[in-house]
């Protein structure tokens, strides 16, 4: 393999796994900035994605777990994976609601450590949950058959990549591209930007801020999901992918400046890309790398880096 | 809360007649203390020899010691989360290191356990005012992610990078713990009455360092240090506002929490004679904040009690046929029904209780 093709598969391999980092991120980043709530159980909602997104694609065969032993070993719709991208938001879309009536709104007035507690515990319960229903060993979740193999595209077909990842970022750009126009081009958008700034005010304008809150920690989810179903053809499913993902994802936040959508995509593109690079260099040092970036941002620029400077709580 | 400490402190710096040494006690100090070593002594027999009871509880000798290495922990964990506010989500890089730290130290200088505890309690110490250094550099939320970050960092470091000093994934094997003061063995029966009561030399060891540490945590929270840690809980600004180097505070109380975190983590490796990979994972973390907050945040005992729920269950409820599998699954709904609706945690619970039947005046 010449040099560069081995470059570009490296890259494109980075902003593939960046784009998973991205979508969560986007998610998590929009919810701290505009409800102000810490939510530690965003990894559970991954595994919701992902878990959803299996059964509704493939007809699964469940070995282990209470499922299996009440019967229900023969699971899943087998719809196939297009119905399931359109199908798996939704789902994790409706929990997301679900969770902000039931969990965020009574704790919206509690200090920031019993939102990440409750949050935290919530995440633990969830994949206990998918361990006891569906066993804790690893579940096949393989990439369609249309989509393995690189594409017959006449510069792609070089480089050994599968086309599922290129619709994986794909998916992500034209996601996070709506959730953007829909934050600073709409009505909507421009609601959530002013209770964001200042609630008491938009309040007081007789904008009830309830609902577009409700909406945003929704669409948070939502692009949790897709995440799950996207990235789940691409890494071993198990109960615990939700808990293992939650910390990058956050991390990506922090680094790109909470609230800032844009940053989310930077800070996931960079985190991505060096560990992509760092797994075919030096791969003892790739998770370290993700980490020594993210100290060396926060300690430069604690803000992240788009992120603007905050007011001392 | 009386304000006695603080005052006798400022008149303190005038006239040195006044501070009071190392021997003055502080409020109920000589009875909790009597109170606790009583309970420490009597632990293991109750847990695991005495007739009834014990089978009843199914409780055996070394869960009695993970017991107190982890209520250790657990302590230290709440001088931050309790007393001064801080939630860290990076508690096992102290734990973890303190633990590789104390299994090196055996393999290559001395397998005293006391040295060994001295020089795993060193590396949590140095490495807890580092790490506290640069997350304190940002409050709440960042401070949660932040230590989560660094302690994730070390976590991977020990997996590859430093795989030759820690042996990776397989965790560390050559711990070699010599006998206490170069002639106790430790896993040997205590003799007589005492090894009846206490069973092994091991928990007579661990026993004497809970009660050091009960006793130093005491001290430092009835002291008007501890005061400014809860001041700094209460209202930080206002803490500025009166002069006090907020920043310096809880940077020490950090370090004081992974000091505690170092004991244990070295205790745990003299106990396990093993390091696992995952003393470092951010699981272990999330385990010292559970069992903190199910016991009751901003007490001296309820952390202890939780460790010691969370292990019960972790270790003897896992067992029971019907519901052995979920045990997890029932710790995380116990932990969440906890914050929700009873945030003060078990020990909360019981002053409640105490309260509704003195009526209260005892505060």
């Amino acid at each position: 393999m010449s040099f560069h093709i081995e470059v570009i598969t490296i890259l494109l391999n980075g902003l593939q796994q960046g784009a998973i980092y991205v979508l969560l991120a986007v998610g998590l980043s929009i919810i701290l900035g505009t409800l102000k709530f810490v939510n530690f159980a965003h990894g559970a909602l991954y595994l919701i994605g992902t878990y959803a997104g299996l059964l509704l694609a493939l007809d699964v065969n469940l070995t282990s777990g209470l499922l299996a032993e009440w019967g229900y070993g023969q699971l899943g719709l087998g719809l196939g994976y297009i119905p399931a991208l359109f199908l798996v938001p939704v789902v994790v879309f409706v929990v997301g609601l679900a969770m902000e009536r039931l969990v965020v709104e009574p704790f919206k007035n509690r200090p920031d450590t019993d939102q990440i507690l409750v949050t935290f515990g919530l995440a633990i319960i969830v994949q206990e949950l998918f361990r006891a229903m569906f066993g804790s060993g690893s579940l096949p979740f393989s990439q369609p058959t249309w989509a393995q193999g690189a594409p017959s595209v006449p510069f792609l077909s070089a480089i050994p990549i599968s086309q599922w990842r290129y619709y994986v970022i794909g998916i992500t750009a034209v996601l996070v591209l709506i959730v953007y126009l829909l934050v600073e081009y709409t009505d909507f958008g421009l609601v959530v930007r002013a209770g964001t700034r200042d609630p008491e005010m938009v309040e007081l304008l007789g904008i009830r801020l309830s609902r577009p809150y409700l909406l945003v920690f929704g669409i948070g989810a939502a692009l949790a999901g897709v995440a799950g179903v996207v990235g789940g053809p691409l890494n071993p499913v198990n109960p615990t992918i939700g808990n293992e993902i939650l910390v990058p994802a956050f991390l990506t936040v922090v680094i790109g400046g909470v609230g800032s959508i844009a940053g989310a995509v930077l800070g996931g593109t960079l985190f991505g890309i060096t560990q992509a690079i760092l797994v075919s260099t030096y791969s003892a040092w790739a998770q370290v790398g993700l980490y020594a970036i993210a100290a060396i941002v926060l300690l430069l620029r604690p803000q992240g880096l788009l992120g603007e400077e905050e007011v001392a709580p | 809360m009386s304000d006695e400490p603080a005052t006798a402190a400022e008149t303190g710096e005038e006239t040195p007649a006044d501070v009071p040494g190392v021997f003055t006690l502080y409020g109920n100090e000589l009875k909790t203390l009597i109170a606790t070593a009583i309970v420490l002594a009597l632990f293991p027999f109750v847990f695991a020899r005495m007739p009834v009871v014990s089978d009843v509880l199914q409780g055996y000798q070394s869960l009695t010691t993970l017991i107190l290495i982890w209520g250790i922990f657990a302590l230290g964990f709440d001088l931050l989360l309790g007393y001064t506010g801080l939630l860290s989500f990076g508690h096992a890089a102290f734990w973890g290191s303190a633990a590789y730290g104390a299994g090196v130290f055996s393999q290559h200088v001395t397998g005293s356990p006391v040295l060994m505890v001295v020089a795993g309690t060193l590396v949590a110490v140095l490495l807890a005012w580092v790490l506290g250094f640069l997350s304190l550099r940002r409050g709440g939320i960042y401070f949660a992610i932040l230590t989560l970050a660094f302690a994730q960092m070390l976590f991977y470091m020990a997996s590859s990078p430093l795989a030759f000093i820690t042996d990776g994934e397989n965790g560390f094997t050559g711990v070699e713990t010599a006998e206490l003061f170069g002639m106790i063995p430790l896993e040997e029966d205590l003799p007589s009455i005492l090894g009846e009561l206490l069973g092994t030399t091991l928990y007579a060891f661990v026993a004497v360092l809970t009660l050091l540490c009960i006793a130093l945590a005491y001290r430092i929270l009835q002291s008007p240090y501890g005061m400014v840690f809860r001041a700094i809980r209460e209202n930080e600004q206002r803490a500025k506002f009166v002069g006090l180097n907020v920043w310096r505070y809880k940077l020490m109380s950090f370090v004081l929490s992974g000091l505690f975190a170092g004991i244990a983590g070295s205790l745990f490796t003299i106990h396990g004679s093993y390091v696992p990979l995952s003393s470092l994972y951010w699981t272990e973390s999330g385990e010292v904040v559970i069992m903190t907050v199910l016991g009751g945040t901003g007490s001296l005992f309820g952390p202890i009690i939780g460790a010691g729920l969370y292990l019960y269950v972790e270790n003897i409820v896992s067992g029971f046929d019907t519901v052995g599998p979920f045990w997890h699954l029932i710790l995380g709904l116990v932990f969440v029904i906890t914050i929700w609706t009873f945030p003060r945690g078990i020990w909360g619970f019981f002053q409640d209780v105490r309260d509704y039947i003195t009526g209260g005046d005892d505060q």
